[in-house]
Formats: structure tokens, C-alpha cells, sequence
């Protein structure tokens, strides 16, 4: 660490100077970051620590409006788990999630490695096959909804037409088929993001390695499983954690689609916990769901972070 | 000092004093946020009434407009964090909730005097607890269209006046073939909203004036029956009855010449007329079961509890829903809540497809005035309705939403 140079004798200090040396040259780069870190503070530490303090006390529109808040300890959490609807929401988000990924991943693999071809008018196929994920969501959830109508949805005509259902069918109205009809959409807009992720990373595996498994004569499945996926493996794994936050975070599709209905066969638990605090005004009840939500979540963060690290070591 | 300068100062005085003399002595400034419907740009009737009651009262409003869909949730947000309008319209249905929190400034001593002057359902719709915290801007109630084409196609001569009469006609206007269906219902939470009016016309009940729920007597179960099966057994309604879950998607069968009638209410109107103008159709008061009922919807006008402006608030919600309220909205093509809105020669004056809607006026009833009423109709009817059209028997639904009801009630 070099020594500052000292100030010449005879000239007036400065504010700056007094930043130059000692103390305040220690506590300068503090200073710099200190606004950053009020602001974070502000409006990340602080919501997500009173977030997880509601879900510990009693917390309705009458309470918020007295200040009486009666400390409850894990009550919001036993009352969570008593209601059914708790338990059908977390089976439907492991549905949701599990599907959303591997449907994702697998869709997203197989368009980066038909993309990756050195073709005539790639680069307009590269572009066209992002345009759902570039619109938005809102767009694109309507579209779909009007798409699936019980009676005048080009999907039910398209699927009569190819004779895979005999009659119109209303998929997002009947109970065993409304959580898949959504995960359609959410593959349909999220494939894009994930195709784009591993084509970034299948154009950094070299050449060299792929003509060296031709010549020792690999086929095209064992080039892929032996050669490409080992060189893409973290990016692969980036890609599937953040579609697993992404999808996780899926609020718009399920809630302007069915709203998480009928009779709950689509509540996933964001759907639910924004019901407890918007519809019930039940914020304790809510703060319980998304406590539950933000562990899962900041673990998959974690997991997340630590292969981005593991990317930059590769 | 010169003579210019006397009559400089001569000429100031002046003007100050005949700005204070045609102001009042507290000149407020009221925040309002209203239903986005009535403030949909800036020639809105809204904005030249509120001029009238600026130069009439000198206090200033600031209209803020909210999309009906994000303002119940905007509202107890912003009132319950200490924020949010002086005034404010709300849907009927939200009085409850909002004064059991107490964000509502209870305003019984000075709607008092001006009570007699509203038709008493709507009134009663902004009373809780037997205080008053909310005065009717407009009033709306659901009738029957009816598309005169098919109704005539199908062989029938006049609309229905009579259950037995509205399932024949729709089950005679349902061709499986030509995809046409008798009625047009909405799912959910707006099948619950069609719902309530035949539980009320079959004698039945949701919670009685004493907090009693009436939801599992025959009478009430035994309405939720017959709407069922007109689409479980009769097929006279589309399957958008199982998705529709909004306004749009509820007409969107009607407005497509696919179904021959739909319960609405008059907002209806402008967006079927827009949606289809070769549309013709006629509007009925709905048929009546053992009584008429039809269920009452609409928007108050309510103060904040906590209002630094609550004088003026309370000039600003009696000037609107006063007498000029009934010249106000039919600008909007609603109907004002006054009495003096109701008598014959008011109806003649009506627009002829908004007259049936202010003829069954005197059957309007109000949904149940309880704190928890928006979780019994999103939660319980909603469920309740989403289950029967699936097949649930009705008796079974209605007697789980009677505990239900009743267990929010206990709270």
C-alpha cells in the first residue's frame, strides 16, 4: 500500500485534503458506499425484516389502522398449514415449478443447439424465436386466455382440427386441466430466456473439442451428453436456477389467467399469499406464506450465486 | 408619494378585497379519487361539476383517477398506512370492510338531515353498525337483455317475465348445432354477483338484519339449483360460464349473437352497443321468482376518518350526491340514487333501456352490510358457485358456505 503524498507546506487545506490522509483517507471509501447502503437498507433489509416480523403477529386492516399488534408467535404459520388450500397451493408449486424448469430447460436446450448451426438467415430465427419472450407478460397472458375460450379459442379449434380432441374443451375452466393450460404459457414465454442462455454458452465451447470427437468417430447424441454438455454444465445449471426463481415468481400468468382457480386447482403459493393480504387483508397470514417463499427462494439464490462463482473459476 | 403610486395601492386594495369577499374564509383543498369511469378525460361531466362546486364553495378539488379494478386494494392500502383521498368513491360492497377498520369518517350526525332524500336501498348501503359513513353517488341493479332476434327465432313472443318462463325461453333459444345458447352467466366471483338476485326473488336469504345466516334454507339453496342446472342439465348457457371473470367475458357471448339473454347491469349498455351495433336487443326487469329482487350495485361517496378537510369533504360528497347528481349522471348513462331520480315522470325522462333498470328500483336489494362481506363473496359464493356448475349438488355447497359464513361471522 503506498503512502499518500503529504499536502505541501503553505498551502490552504482542503476539503479533499482531509479525505488524503489518516483517518479520513480510512473511512473515505466508506463514505462513498455509504448512500448505497442507506438506500439498500431502506428498501430491501427493511421490507424483507418487516415482512418476516408481520408474520409473527396479528396483522388486519383494523389492527394496522389502531397500531395494536398482538405478537402471535407461529400461530399465522399453524393457521397457514390448517387451511387446505395451503396444501393444494404447495403441491401445485411443486407441479408448477417442476414442469416449468424441466420443460424449459429441455425446450431451451434442444432450440440453442438447432440455433447453434452455422445456416442461411440464422440470425432471423434467433430473433424471431425471442419474441415471446420480449412481450410482455401482461400481452401475452391475455392472448393466451382468449386463445384457450371454451368456445371461439383457436387452440380447441387447432386441436379439433388435428383430431386430438373431438369438441371444444374449456381448459382453463375445468379443474384437472387449468395448472397445466397456464405451465403452457409460462414454457411458451420462458423457453426464449433459456435458449438464449446456453446458445451464449454453446458458442463458447471450442471447436477443436467437437472435431476431435468426430474424427474419434462419437455420434451426435454422445457428442452432446460426453462433449458439449460437460463444457455447458454451470451454464446449465445458472439457467435452471433462475428459471426455478423465475417461475417461482410467476405471479402474472396464473393470477390474470384463472386467478388461481376454479376452486383453487391453479393457487400456487404467491397466488395464495397475495390473497391472504389483498383479498382477506389478512397480512399476517401473507407474511407467513412469502417468509415461506423467501427461504426457498433465498436458497436458491445461494445455490445460484455460488455457480456463478464456479462459472468464473471454469 | 405621487398620485401614481396612490392608485397603484388604491387598485391593489381593491382586488384584494374582491378576492376575499368571493371566497370563504376557508378555502380547502380536497383530494378525491374517484372511479376511473367518471374521470376518463378531461371533458369528464365530472370536471365541470367539480368547476360549479369550486366557484359555488371556493374550495379546491384534485381528482385523482383510479382503475375500478386496482381501487378497493388501493384504498385500504393508502387509508390504513394514514394516506389516501379526503373523498373517495367506493363500491357499495367495500363500505363494510373499510369502516370496520376505521378508516371511514362516520358522517351519521350530518347525513341525518338529507337522509330522507335517498331511495333507501342504496342509502343503506353505506350503513354499518347503525352509522352512516357513506352517501350514494349512483345506483345500479341487474336486469335481463335480450337479444329480440333469437327470442323471436326460438318462437316466443315477449320476454321473460317469470322463472318457468326465463329456463323455457332459454332452454328453446339453445341449439347444440348452431352453437346458440340461452344465457350467458359469468363464473366465480361474477356468477355469485348474477346469484344473489334469485336467492332473494325465491324468498331465500344470505344474512339476515340480525347477522343470521340464511344461506343453507331450501329457499336459498333451492335458487342456486335452478341457475345451476340451466347449464348442468339444460346446457342453455356457453362454457364461458366456467371461465367468464369479468364484465366482457360475461357479455361476450351476448354481444356474439351466441347467447340470447345475459343478467346485467346498465353498464352493460354502452359496451354491448359498442362491441356489436347491429345488436338488437331490449332490456327487461328480471323475471320475478315468488317476489321481485334484484341486487343492488353502485359507488358512495366516503370520507377519510382521519381528514384534515372533513367540512368540505362532507360539502363536497353532499354536492354530488345531491340534487345535481341526478342531471350528473345520466351524462354517464348511470342512475342517481335520489328518490327524486325514481318517480314516473324521472323513469319516462330515462334513456327507454335504462328504464327497466330504475322500474325494479323499489325490489333493489343490498348486499349483506358485514365487515367481512368481500371474503364471503370472493371466497364462499364464488366457491360456491364454481362448484355447482361443476356438478356439486347445491344443497351440499350451500351448507358448507353456511358454515363458512357463519364462521366469519363469528369473528
Amino acid at each position: 500500500m503506498s503512502a499518500r503524498t503529504a499536502r505541501p507546506s503553505g498551502l490552504k487545506p482542503t476539503w479533499s485534503s482531509i479525505f488524503e490522509t489518516g483517518l479520513g483517507a480510512r473511512a473515505y471509501p466508506y463514505l462513498m458506499v455509504l448512500p448505497a447502503v442507506v438506500i439498500v437498507l431502506g428498501v430491501v433489509v427493511y421490507p424483507v425484516l418487516s415482512g418476516i416480523m408481520t408474520a409473527f403477529y396479528d396483522v388486519t386492516l383494523r389492527s394496522l389502522n389502531s397500531g395494536d399488534m398482538d405478537f402471535v408467535g407461529l400461530r399465522n404459520f399453524e393457521r397457514v398449514f390448517a387451511d387446505p388450500n395451503f396444501v393444494r397451493a404447495l403441491q401445485n408449486t411443486v407441479v408448477w415449478v417442476v414442469l416449468n424448469v424441466v420443460a424449459q430447460l429441455g425446450l431451451g436446450l434442444a432450440l440453442a443447439l438447432l440455433l447453434h448451426r452455422a445456416m442461411p438467415g440464422i440470425g432471423f430465427f434467433r430473433s424471431g424465436i425471442l419474441v415471446p419472450w420480449v412481450v410482455p407478460s401482461v400481452v401475452a397472458v391475455l392472448t393466451w386466455r382468449w386463445m384457450y375460450d371454451p368456445s371461439v379459442g383457436i387452440v380447441n379449434e387447432l386441436l379439433v382440427k388435428l383430431g386430438v380432441i373431438d369438441a371444444y374443451h374449456p381448459w382453463l375452466g375445468d379443474t384437472a386441466t387449468s395448472l397445466y393450460a397456464v405451465t403452457v404459457e409460462s414454457i411458451w414465454k420462458g423457453t426464449p430466456f433459456v435458449m438464449l442462455l446456453l446458445l451464449a454458452a454453446l458458442q463458447l465451447v471450442p471447436k477443436s473439442i467437437l472435431e476431435a470427437a468426430s474424427m474419434d468417430g462419437a455420434s451426435g447424441w454422445k457428442k452432446l451428453w460426453y462433449v458439449i454438455l460437460p463444457q455447458i454444465r454451470v451454464s446449465f445449471a445458472i439457467a435452471a436456477v433462475l428459471t426455478f426463481i423465475l417461475t417461482v415468481n410467476n405471479f402474472n400468468a396464473i393470477w390474470l389467467m384463472t386467478e388461481g382457480g376454479p376452486l383453487n386447482s391453479s393457487e400456487i403459493l404467491f397466488t395464495l399469499a397475495y390473497k391472504y393480504g389483498f383479498k382477506r387483508f389478512d397480512l399476517g397470514l401473507a407474511s407467513a406464506v412469502a417468509t415461506m417463499l423467501f427461504v426457498g427462494l433465498v436458497v436458491a439464490t445461494t445455490v445460484y450465486l455460488k455457480l456463478i462463482q464456479a462459472r468464473e473459476e471454469d | 408619494m405621487n398620485v401614481r403610486s396612490i392608485l397603484k395601492g388604491g387598485a391593489a386594495a381593491a382586488v384584494l378585497a374582491l378576492g376575499l369577499g368571493s371566497s370563504p374564509a376557508f378555502a380547502d383543498n380536497i383530494v378525491m379519487w374517484v372511479n376511473a369511469a367518471l374521470a376518463n378525460g378531461p371533458d369528464a361531466p365530472l370536471y365541470e361539476e367539480l368547476k360549479a362546486f369550486q366557484a359555488a364553495t371556493g374550495h379546491t378539488v384534485e381528482v385523482q383517477a383510479v382503475p375500478p379494478i386496482e381501487m378497493e386494494q388501493k384504498l385500504f392500502v393508502a387509508l390504513s398506512g394514514g394516506a389516501g383521498p379526503d373523498v373517495m368513491t367506493l363500491d357499495i360492497a367495500w363500505v363494510a370492510g373499510l369502516a370496520d377498520a376505521g378508516l371511514l369518517a362516520d358522517i351519521t350526525q350530518k347525513a341525518g338531515p338529507i337522509a330522507s332524500q335517498y331511495q333507501p336501498g342504496p342509502y343503506s348501503s353505506g350503513l354499518f353498525e347503525q352509522k352512516q359513513y357513506a352517501l350514494p353517488l349512483y345506483t345500479n341493479n341487474v336486469a335481463l337483455l335480450v337479444n329480440d332476434r333469437m327470442l323471436a327465432d326460438a318462437g316466443i313472443q315477449k320476454a321473460p317475465a317469470t322463472w318457468q318462463e326465463f329456463h323455457d325461453a332459454a332452454v328453446a333459444m339453445t341449439n347444440k348445432e348452431k352453437q346458440t345458447y340461452g344465457v350467458s352467466l359469468g363464473g366465480n366471483r361474477m356468477g355469485a354477483f348474477q346469484l344473489y338476485s334469485f336467492i332473494w326473488q325465491n324468498g331465500g336469504d344470505i344474512i339476515d338484519a340480525e347477522g343470521k345466516s340464511h344461506v343453507a334454507d331450501p329457499a336459498s339453496v333451492e335458487a342456486v339449483d335452478f341457475l345451476a342446472k340451466l347449464y348442468t342439465e339444460s346446457k342453455a348457457m356457453p362454457d364461458s360460464v366456467l371461465t367468464a371473470g369479468n364484465w366482457d367475458e360475461v357479455h361476450a357471448p351476448f354481444v356474439q349473437e351466441r347467447a340470447g339473454m345475459v343478467v346485467t347491469g346498465d353498464w352493460a349498455l354502452a359496451a354491448v352497443a359498442k362491441a356489436n351495433p347491429d345488436l338488437k336487443f331490449s332490456v327487461h326487469p328480471l323475471p320475478a321468482g315468488k317476489q321481485a329482487a334484484t341486487v343492488i350495485g353502485g359507488f358512495d361517496l366516503a370520507i377519510k376518518a382521519n381528514t384534515s378537510v372533513p367540512e368540505a369533504s362532507f360539502e363536497l360528497v353532499k354536492w354530488l350526491s345531491g340534487e345535481r347528481s341526478i342531471a350528473l349522471m345520466r351524462k354517464y348513462n348511470r342512475l342517481s340514487a335520489l328518490k327524486k331520480a325514481a318517480t314516473p315522470e324521472a323513469i319516462a325522462a330515462l334513456p327507454p333501456n335504462m328504464q327497466p333498470f330504475m322500474q325494479q328500483a323499489a325490489a333493489g336489494r343490498a348486499r349483506p352490510v358485514v365487515a367481512a362481506w368481500t371474503q364471503m363473496h370472493t371466497d364462499v359464493f364464488a366457491n360456491v358457485w364454481d362448484s355447482v356448475i361443476r356438478g356439486k349438488p347445491a344443497k351440499e355447497a350451500m351448507t358448507e358456505a353456511d358454515a363458512a359464513i357463519k364462521n366469519l361471522l363469528e369473528k
